[in-house]
């Protein structure tokens, strides 16, 4: 099962044009909306400033970028083309596939987070102590992993043609509904409660928790343990019942 | 296609299975199967049982339920009634003890990486591993380790296919028509691969569309028919059952048909402006009784019936049977 992992982290690095995009999409973003910020704005009543919180906003928008976009697709492809099919005739588990699929998405996600954490030191001026930049870091990249989880289940429920726009609708409806675009705090009160039960508030919520000086809240962990176990959970059950034609 | 060369045929064959005192456990077994998709029937009360050693031709038509059949060994599919057995367990578990070694024709390949890694996977998730090394080498694609596998011809392919299907000690070996895509001298190397297979005491089904194929190298054919299992038994008794000599001649004059239909040990009887062409289970008693009718034929040829045109009356006959019925 660790060939399977190390392969496919060795297949996505390979295919340079999606790294190329998923890591770039999201620094452009950030580079781009922050020009339209007054300098020492701040961020509702967050207590942040509003280049910090879009920064770890874009962070998380990046990492699902990497993650949900292509993954899902390419998860539905290889089921299309049956490579699935004959690694269900190995002695491989569903959580093997499972993992290496979400490690493998996971390679993409940790630069895109890093080029957008580094653009905020270094182009945008947002200081923070290097316990946070680690931790944002580590938070964000791990709260990834919840999305890559959600990629690997469309991968398995959509055929190749739907996956896309399937994942896009997930990603695009998270996002916003998330608070990633619009800052959560413009959104009516029932929406933001409402927001804090899907998974995108919560996951940007733990670095900006972090920006703040605290830790990640738990609710906000728990709110994304219980969909990382439903997604993984999903997409491992959907692995071993695959019995169209996959 | 080879000749049949040794047909490593000292494959223990029970008679008669059915009355439960085979002398090995059976590797397959299947219990009145059936499986359908939505409307269509694709496998109908189907029961077999496969032995170890054994080297077992699954024939059939198009549509005549032998991936159908695979999938359902694999674990693949479910079936709707019936039961299946691998080494007396389900096919998944008999799959996850690393027992069972398939190549499907549906199977894909994983992409954007080279042949060696692939093999190399496959033998890292068998709990029975050989080294890569050895699997490459017994799959003959030692040469193409560093290409990638989505730049590969047919053949190559095919063989790739086939050291995923033996990168560990499989005891049984399914083959989904594994020649597909080979030209003559690539199957003759495949089928010889396979052999050693087969020495080393492996049991190996394999559904395929050459009938030569099967001839040469089965122990035993299944033939399959609008999912009904509809002959079991060596090539030899096939070709026996679907008449075991074609006659062909010509006669001048018209032609009585039904005086024809009167000849002893007819079998199949076809006849085309003046040329008569007879299937026969004694071809000498036939033809006696053909000058005996004081018919004058010429041009005449007997020739035993290929395992192709044995298969092609016996579906034939399944096929008008089954009109019958309705």
């Amino acid at each position: 099962m660790k060939t399977l992992v190390k392969l496919e982290i060795t297949r996505t690095l390979r295919n340079r044009k999606f790294m190329f995009f998923s890591v770039l999409y999201p620094a452009m973003l950030f580079l781009g909306i922050s020009l339209t910020y007054k300098s020492g704005a701040t961020a509702g009543d967050t207590g942040l400033s509003a280049l910090a919180y879009l920064m770890t906003s874009m962070a998380a928008f990046g990492a699902m970028t990497a993650v949900l976009m292509g993954n899902a697709e390419r998860i539905a492809r290889e089921r299309e083309k049956g490579w699935v099919r004959q690694l269900r005739l190995t002695a491989l588990p569903g959580r093997g596939y499972v993992t290496a699929k979400i490690a493998s998405a996971a390679t993409v996600s940790l630069p895109s987070i890093l080029i957008v954490l580094i653009l905020g030191a270094t182009v945008k001026d947002v200081h923070l102590k290097a316990w946070q930049w680690a931790g944002i870091g580590v938070a964000t990249w791990a709260g990834s992993l919840v999305f890559a989880a959600l990629g690997v289940a469309i991968g398995y429920l959509a055929t190749a043609d739907a996956a896309r726009p399937i994942s896009m609708i997930f990603y695009f409806g998270l996002a916003i509904l998330g608070g990633l675009w619009t800052p959560l705090y413009l959104f009516p009160h029932w929406l933001q409660t409402m927001a804090g039960y899907l998974p995108a508030a919560p996951y940007a919520a733990l670095g900006r928790s972090i920006e703040l000086g605290n830790a990640p809240h738990a609710k906000d962990v728990t709110v994304l343990a219980v969909y990382l176990l439903l997604f993984a959970g999903a997409a491992a059950w959907l692995y071993r019942k695959d019995t169209r034609k996959a | 296609m080879t000749a049949p060369a040794a047909k490593s045929g000292t494959a223990p064959r029970p008679a008669a299975p059915a009355d439960g005192a085979a002398p090995a456990a059976p590797v397959v077994a299947f219990s009145g199967v059936d499986k359908s998709f939505g409307p269509v029937r694709a496998v109908t009360d189907l029961s077999l049982t496969l032995y170890p050693g054994e080297t077992v031709a699954l024939l059939g038509p198009n549509g005549a339920g032998k991936s159908t059949a695979l999938d359902l060994l694999l674990g693949l599919k479910n079936p709707d009634r019936g039961g299946i057995e691998v080494f007396g367990r389900s096919p998944t578990q008999a799959i996850a003890a690393g027992r069972v070694g398939a190549m499907l024709q549906s199977g894909g390949l994983m992409e954007e990486v080279t042949v060696r890694e692939l093999v190399g996977l496959a033998c890292d998730l068998h709990p029975r591993r050989h080294p890569p090394a050895d699997v490459m080498a017994a799959a003959g694609i030692t040469e193409i380790g560093d290409r990638k596998v989505n730049k590969l011809s047919g053949g190559q392919e095919q063989r790739v296919r086939f050291a995923l299907a033996t990168a560990g000690a499989n005891d049984l070996i399914v083959l989904d028509e594994p020649t597909t895509g080979m030209d003559v001298s690539a199957r003759q190397a495949f089928w010889a691969t396979m052999r050693a297979q087969v020495d080393q005491g492996r049991t190996v089904l394999f559904a395929t569309h050459y009938l030569e194929e099967a001839d040469a190298i089965a122990d035993r054919v299944l033939v399959l028919h609008q999912g009904r299992l509809i002959a079991d038994g060596t090539a030899a008794e096939i070709k026996a059952r679907a008449g075991a000599r074609r006659i062909t001649f010509d006669l001048e004059g018209a032609v009585d048909t039904d005086l024809l239909g009167t000849l002893p040990h007819l079998v199949g009887l076809d006849v085309t402006g003046p040329t008569v062409r007879i299937r026969s289970d004694d071809a000498d008693a036939t033809m006696h009784a053909v000058y005996g009718l004081g018919l004058y034929p010429r041009n005449l040829e007997v020739s035993g019936l290929g395992l192709e045109q044995a298969f092609l009356a016996i579906t034939d006959a399944a096929t008008a049977e089954e009109a019958g019925n309705r």
